[in-house]
């Protein structure tokens, strides 16, 4: 023990207790302020410290309608999962799916109402309160109510389904408007079409992969963005490797290799817009080798007599044994599918392909049949089809604006500024428009341009449902509820549009308070379609177990049994496309395609999306234009080269991706990226090829040809580094990916051989 | 025990690759690459799972992915014949691992289940393990990675944030397996049975082309798969007796 | 190897030698401030001001990515490792052969291998990506009972690396005693304090010379064996590994020999330097650069042999993983380093094979700096196009070095620089009384013989 003295210890113990406090003090001075825990003094009912809630909802990211469910913890949004009770993603979800969450935490939501305020380029938003921003609107509305000139006002949503679709439906009616317009870049405008013209119902049958032996898939990337992509892929996988005997075959005919085209088991490059001339060849085939029996085999010889093999084949550039192989065996397998869509779509000839895409089914029987097409029941919910807007209808949208008609528009989710091409002139058609209304989650290019800003909630905090079309087969339904309180200051659609209603007096007629009372009414009636057992339990059991489950089905069929109008077969028939610019000026036949990651631009906001590898080029934060390696060759580019891609509309300037599987005469350039507005993560990246769209239209159908563009392609001198993951996409003899042929026997070795590694059990 | 037995103990232990005599449960994991189609929901699931944080588009530049799961590509063929395949690469928890005979420190090692694991608090950041797997599926912390508010309020509590200066990767996700192995010992100390649990990529593959489960179970769905005649694992040839069993492709 | 002294060795007296020395420590001109200055300033601005924003904001400030998580850190680990290796190891080498013609060079040389060690282990704190639990690699009990890895090779390293470092020391000190002691009564005030302690009382008497002797013999042939496995080692972190063209049994041979070589002619480079700043053009002679550029040549052989050696293994193997490495190697994106290498290390040497170009100093000092870049080129290739083409081509990637881990190369240079600046002002630079025991008797005695002389 050293020597202290009392004073030398008091020092000591004043010192330490100075230096500890001081110490105490700077500690204090820097903490984290995340640092502190507040308890909840009153938990909410369904919160627990520690343990998961699971909500189960529906996706809203494509139009799918994917049941989820939602991993909450501490009242916070952790994972999206698919729901297993739910028939279209049956527990599975696809990448934009999960990255729902990143839409609900967007550092760049909306979080308060806004108005613009000031001028052209000084013009910038100011907060204002729910109150200021629904009284605005509603007076407006209640005023042109009055006059009589509710048409004046028009209404344009991103497709939804449901009851939100019926809300605005009536709420239009109260006005008086017939400007409702659903409007979505990819909506299957010629699939509806040619759906009404072959089966007389403006539905879309189910495709059944899942048992299917054949697939010929014309131009529909149906593992990816097409329709429903994740019940495609469980179709998929079970039509692959689910069965015990059986392996689906699936053959893809499109320009460039989408993600169906790779999984298929055969990718056939045929010139873009002869889909439909290939299918009527197939077509030709199958009837002149006497493999259609049916009564109407008169007309169809008739209307199929110009597309002999040779001759298709000369328009398409497949091969004649090709066209002849692929027929025989579609006649052999059975069951096999015929599916159309995507690009194949997107012609000045879509409507009539897809027409002989169905004739290609029909012909051998696979309408109503397992493993085919098989038609859908009436969705028990509502139908929205007739306010589908196609690009003509946008474009008479836009000159009604320009001619004065429209004084108020309302604009819920949908982003036409950036997926309508500069040839319809919708910016600058809403300039002209006195009030703007936007109810977007987000500031995107088209909410840029409003006058007032109702922030939506996002789905993942509000109320509303969805009848998944085309269906599975049978009814379903499901409702998506609020998995996490509202982050922001925003307010659901439905309730928006609730509240401006009542402005305008329309309470008698829509007297519900909010989105979840409306929704309740309308599963009302849908109750009352249930069993004795589940009326027996009441409304508000049979509410909670849809809830609960997720999912709401009826194992109600559609019919089985179809006949053909025979008007249908005489009509029959595919002109050649039409492209919008001369072959010698413009050589390139531009394919724009739906990115996988962010569908139409509506997922360029999310960072996973962004930072995720496109699957086929492993590019990411970026766009590129896809050439054949043989054209880069011939025209001396390479990856990164910048190159000029212009059109009679419109010049793109994009650096060049070898591709490898794509025609020598098409480029391609994914859809989605190219924002100039839309948040920090989606602004300035990229570009969208939607800018020089040509806008060429399907006649039947007012749609946007939009594979129908051609373009020259001139090298800059530029170049860029291309930001991808993936290094070299060869696996030189490494045998990385391992392939086995079937009928070849794969056995392990005799019996009595070691292995070097054991398969340890 | 003799600090002599003790020592012969560990010795042989230590020559046992694993150092287990027996494993309490063996993950395994098989994909089907005749179903998977290169949809890369497993990869947005991993991320979302998992606490991966998005580098940005400099750091990617860079290549500093950070992708516990990716999906490789291999092409073959020239237009019009040419062929895309898609691989799903994550860490294959080798029972013979040549990145856990590396690492000074052993912050990766083999636990009883026959996972490869990381121990973040561990590792000092010398990157050995990632020189040494073969797979290339170890992804270092170049940063401390930060969340653009709100994002930080999806984050898993179940699964720590990784600072800078460490090494991370597929665990199998690990805290799933640990909550079911919870759940199934509050249960009366039965085993986790098959499909009790899934890692957030198996749970969400659309065309259920990855399976996972315990191998020891041969009741098991991946038992079964992994015993498909198509069965084959990656780089087999190092011996690294990988625990992710891929079904080969067929041509048809 | 014993050969007789070159004249301008004879020319000297005792006496001058201990005044030349002690003149080298005592009096300090301003151009050894300004260097001192100089290399400390780019010390902290080069290699401790990046190296401090590396551990603020992480290793992301050097340019490893995901395929190449190794980079320069680590070449210019190998590289300060294996710059280490002659000196000590050529110490001891030709203290035990009696080779006479290392005495006057051996001091510095030692030096060299010291501070080379000491940049080596900052590179390991440089490397590693938490720094602050370097510790946890050392074998240490601790309250968490947790050990590090006995299998891995880096742990074998950092042990390989701590051993080298202690016997350096302990053997440059030890030859220094003597030395020391010589100094000591010369010197006054604040020095004579210093050199007192480090003379350790050394008092010259029989028995104390005997037991030197003997000590540093025995150390010498301690080190030998420990100098060649550091080296050995150091190799094993990428030859235990199975990454292509790194997986080979050629490499610790190779990395030995790569070691010596790159130290031979950094010790050219130093003793270029030491005559012409030091004054100490009459203890190194063209005698030693004769001799060094000998064995450099014959190091360069080696070196060339087993560089192809390493070439026909990868084409031998068969496989693709070792071709594409091969060829990437040879042809791919870091082509132009490889080939910089074999002209620098392969090609040039073989200037030596004249006489007259040994027994030049300038073009043997440009020689010299030129192998040693070529050998850290060596070392970055090992470690980059290796990790560069691995098994999987869809990760295959390039790494680039950004610009702070330029800067801390060069840093470490200075860094090494400024050590030996202060080195030279501590210990006596040239062994006094080795140097002394090569020469004849002197004609005229010398005034006063100092005491610790061998007289």
């Amino acid at each position: 023990m050293p020597n202290i003295d009392r004073r030398e210890f008091l020092k000591l113990v004043g010192a330490g207790g100075v230096s500890v406090g001081a110490g105490f003090m700077l500690r204090e001075a820097n903490k984290d302020p995340r640092e502190y825990l507040i308890p909840h003094v009153l938990a909410p009912e369904d919160f627990s410290s520690g343990l998961d809630t699971f909500y189960n909802s529906v996706c809203s990211m494509c139009p799918a309608g994917c049941g989820i469910s939602v991993r909450t913890r501490e009242g916070r949004a952790k994972k999206i999962e698919g729901n297993p009770a739910h028939p279209v993603s049956q527990g599975r979800l696809c990448t934009l799916g999960q990255a729902g969450l990143q839409a609900l935490y967007n550092p760049d939501r909306l979080t308060a109402p806004m108005r613009r305020t000031g001028e052209g380029e000084s013009a910038s938003f100011e907060e204002i309160t729910w109150e200021q921003g629904l009284k605005q609107v509603g007076d407006r509305l209640d005023l042109l109510r009055a006059a009589r000139r509710g048409n004046r006002v028009a209404f344009l949503t991103q497709g939804v389904r449901g009851h939100l679709a019926q809300l605005f439906e009536s709420f239009m009616r109260q006005l008086g408007s017939p400007r409702l317009l659903h409007y979505d870049f990819d909506h299957p405008h010629t699939l509806y079409a040619a759906n009404q013209q072959f089966f007389g119902e403006s539905r879309l049958p189910y495709y059944d992969l899942a048992n299917t032996r054949l697939l010929l898939s014309f131009g529909a990337d149906y593992l990816n963005n097409w329709i429903s992509p994740v019940h495609h892929s469980l179709g998929f996988g079970e039509s692959r490797q689910g069965r015990a005997d059986v392996r689906g075959r699936f053959v893809q005919i499109e320009p460039r290799m989408s993600i169906s085209g790779a999984a298929a088991d055969e990718w056939i490059p045929a010139k873009p817009g002869t889909e439909g001339i290939l299918a009527l060849g197939l077509a030709h085939h199958i009837v002149a080798e006497g493999n259609y029996n049916g009564a109407d085999l008169g007309a169809w010889t008739n209307a199929l007599a110009d597309y002999t093999p040779d001759a298709v084949a000369e328009q398409t550039g497949v091969p004649v044994n090709t066209i002849t192989r692929l027929a025989d065996s579609f006649v052999d397998t059975t069951p096999s599918l015929a599916i159309g869509g995507g690009a194949a779509g997107n012609h000045s000839n879509g409507v009539d392909t897809l027409v002989a895409v169905n004739a290609l089914n029909y012909l051998v029987g696979n309408i109503g049949q397992e493993g085919g097409l098989v038609l859908n029941p009436e969705p028990a919910g509502p139908a929205v089809q007739q306010h589908r807007a196609s690009y003509s209808a946008m474009v008479e949208l836009a000159e009604a604006a320009r001619q004065g008609e429209i004084d108020i528009l309302i604009i819920s989710g949908t982003n036409p500024v950036f997926t309508l091409p500069p040839a319809a002139e919708f910016a600058e058609a809403l300039a002209q428009i006195p009030l703007v209304v936007s109810l977007s989650s987000f500031l995107d290019e088209t909410t840029a341009l409003a006058d007032v800003i109702l922030p939506s909630h996002t789905y993942l905090e509000s109320w509303g449902d969805d009848f998944p079309e085309p269906g599975v087969g049978f009814s379903v339904g499901a409702v998506s509820q609020p998995v996490v309180s509202p982050l922001y200051n925003t307010r659901g659609t439905g309730d928006i549009i609730l509240d401006l209603a009542r402005r305008m007096g329309s309470s008698s007629v829509m007297p519900w308070q909010n989105m979840e009372e409306f929704l309740k009414y309308g599963w009302r009636r849908i109750y009352q379609r249930g069993d004795s057992q589940t009326l027996a339990q009441g409304f508000d059991a049979f509410w909670t177990s849809v809830l609960k489950a997720g999912a709401w089905g009826e194992t109600t069929n559609g019919s089985t049994a179809f006949t053909l109008n025979p008007d249908v077969i005489a009509g029959i028939g595919v002109a050649p496309p039409e492209f919008s610019g001369s072959e010698e000026d413009y050589p390139f036949i531009l394919h724009p395609y739906l990115s996988p990651n962010f569908h139409d631009g509506r997922g360029a906001n999310l960072p996973w999306m962004q930072e995720l590898p496109d699957p086929m080029t492993s590019v990411v934060y970026g766009s590129w234009v896809e050439v054949n390696p043989v054209t880069a060759e011939e025209m001396g580019l390479s990856e990164g080269d910048l190159v000029d891609i212009q059109s009679p509309h419109g010049q793109l300037r994009v650096p060049v991706f070898v591709y490898p599987a794509i025609m020598p005469n098409v480029i391609a350039i994914p859809i989605g990226q190219g924002h100039g507005e839309y948040g920090r993560y989606a602004k300035g990246r990229g570009v969208n090829p939607i800018e020089i769209l040509s806008p060429l239209l399907e006649p039947i159908t007012g749609n946007l040809a939009s594979s129908a563009t051609r373009v020259n392609l001139t090298p800059t001198g530029g170049r860029v580094k291309l930001v991808k993951t993936g290094g070299v996409s060869r696996d030189l003899g490494r045998d990385i990916v391992q392939h086995t042929s079937l009928g070849v026997e794969v056995s392990s070795a005799a019996d009595n051989s070691i292995p070097i590694t054991e398969v340890t059990t | 025990m003799s600090l002599f037995s003790r020592f012969m103990d560990g010795w042989r232990k230590y020559r046992k690759p694993g150092y287990y005599d027996e494993f309490d449960y063996h993950w395994t994991m098989t994909i089907d690459l005749d179903k998977c189609t290169g949809c890369e929901a497993c990869v947005t699931a991993c991320q979302a799972e998992n606490n991966i944080p998005v580098v940005g588009e400099d750091e990617m530049a860079k290549g500093r992915e950070m992708q516990w799961i990716r999906i490789e590509r291999y092409w073959e063929g020239e237009y019009p014949n040419a062929k895309l395949s898609f691989i799903p690469m994550m860490c294959q928890h080798c029972d013979a691992a040549p990145c856990e005979t590396v690492c000074p420190v052993g912050a990766t090692y083999h636990n009883q289940d026959g996972l490869n694991a990381q121990i973040y608090n561990r590792c000092i950041g010398t990157r050995a393990c990632a020189v040494y797997c073969p797979y290339e599926v170890r992804y270092f912390n170049y940063y401390d990675h930060e969340w653009d508010s709100p994002l930080e309020q999806q984050l898993n509590p179940d699964v720590t944030v990784r600072g800078k200066g460490v090494m991370e990767k597929c665990t199998f996700c690990i805290q799933r397996i640990r909550q079911a192995k919870d759940v199934a010992k509050d249960d009366d100390r039965r085993r986790v049975q098959d499909g009790e649990m899934q890692p957030a990529c198996v749970q969400t593959c659309p065309t259920k082309a990855l399976v996972f489960g315990d191998r020891k179970d041969h009741e098991s769905q991946v038992y079964k798969s992994m015993n498909d005649p198509r069965n084959y694992r990656v780089l087999d040839e190092l011996n690294t007796d990988s625990s992710v069993f891929y079904l080969k492709k067929v041509d048809a | 190897m014993h050969r007789p002294m070159t004249t301008e060795t004879f020319k000297l007296g005792y006496n001058d030698i201990h005044d030349d020395v002690v003149r080298s420590i005592v009096k300090t001109g301003p151009k050894y401030y300004i260097a001192l200055a100089t290399a400390g300033g780019v010390t902290l601005l080069c290699f401790f001001f990046p190296w401090s924003y590396q551990l603020y904001y992480g290793i992301g400030a050097a340019g490893m990515n995901h395929p190449g998580v190794w980079g320069t850190y680590l070449a210019s680990f190998i590289f300060w490792i294996g710059l280490s290796h002659s000196g000590t190891l050529l110490s001891c080498v030709l203290h035990l052969t009696n080779s006479s013609w290392r005495k006057a060079m051996y001091r510095s040389a030692e030096a060299m291998t010291l501070f080379s060690l000491v940049v080596a282990a900052t590179y390991v704190m440089v490397h590693v990506g938490r720094p602050w639990f370097i510790h946890w690699a050392v074998p240490y009990p601790n309250q968490m009972e947790l050990w590090p890895n006995f299998r891995s090779p880096l742990l074998f390293d950092v042990m390989a690396i701590a051993t080298y470092i202690t016997g350096s020391t302990i053997f440059i000190y030890m030859g220094s005693i003597p030395d020391f002691a010589a100094v000591r009564d010369r010197t006054s005030g604040w020095r004579n304090t210093m050199y007192t302690l480090l003379s350790l009382g050394w008092r010259g008497t029989d028995k104390e010379w005997h037991r030197l002797h003997w000590a540093y013999t025995f150390l010498a042939v301690l080190i030998i064996p420990l100098a060649v496995s550091v080296h050995s080692i150091v190799s094993w972190d990428f030859a235990m590994s199975i990454v292509p063209s790194l997986h080979q049994t050629i490499f610790a041979p190779y990395f030995v020999v790569g070691a010596i070589y790159s130290g031979t002619a950094g010790i050219v480079t130093v003793m270029f330097v030491l005559r012409k700043t030091m004054g100490f053009e009459q203890y190194i002679t063209k005698l030693h650069f004769d001799n060094l550029g000998k064995l450099l040549l014959v190091l360069s052989l080696i070196w060339t042999y087993i560089n192809g050696v390493e070439l026909f293994t990868a084409w031998y193997s068969g496989t693709s993983e070792e071709y594409e490495a091969l060829g990437y190697k040879l042809f791919g994106y870091y082509a132009w380093l490889y080939w910089e290498m074999i002209l620098f290390c392969a090609v040039a040497p073989m200037l030596m094979f004249s006489t007259r170009f040994r027994t030049s100093f300038v073009p043997m000092l440009i020689l010299s700096i030129a192998i040693n870049i070529g050998m850290y080129t060596e070392r970055f290739l090992i470690v980059a196009t290796s990790l560069s083409r691995q098994y999987l081509p869809d990760a295959w990637g390039t790494y680039v070095p950004s610009p702070v881990e330029i800067s801390i190369m060069v840093g470490s240079f200075a860094l090494f620089t400024t050590l030996f600046l202060i080195f030279v002002k501590i210990f006596p630079s040239v062994s006094m009384y080795e140097v002394k025991e090569t020469m004849a008797t002197p004609k005229m005695e010398p005034a006063a013989p100092a005491a610790g002389s061998p007289a």
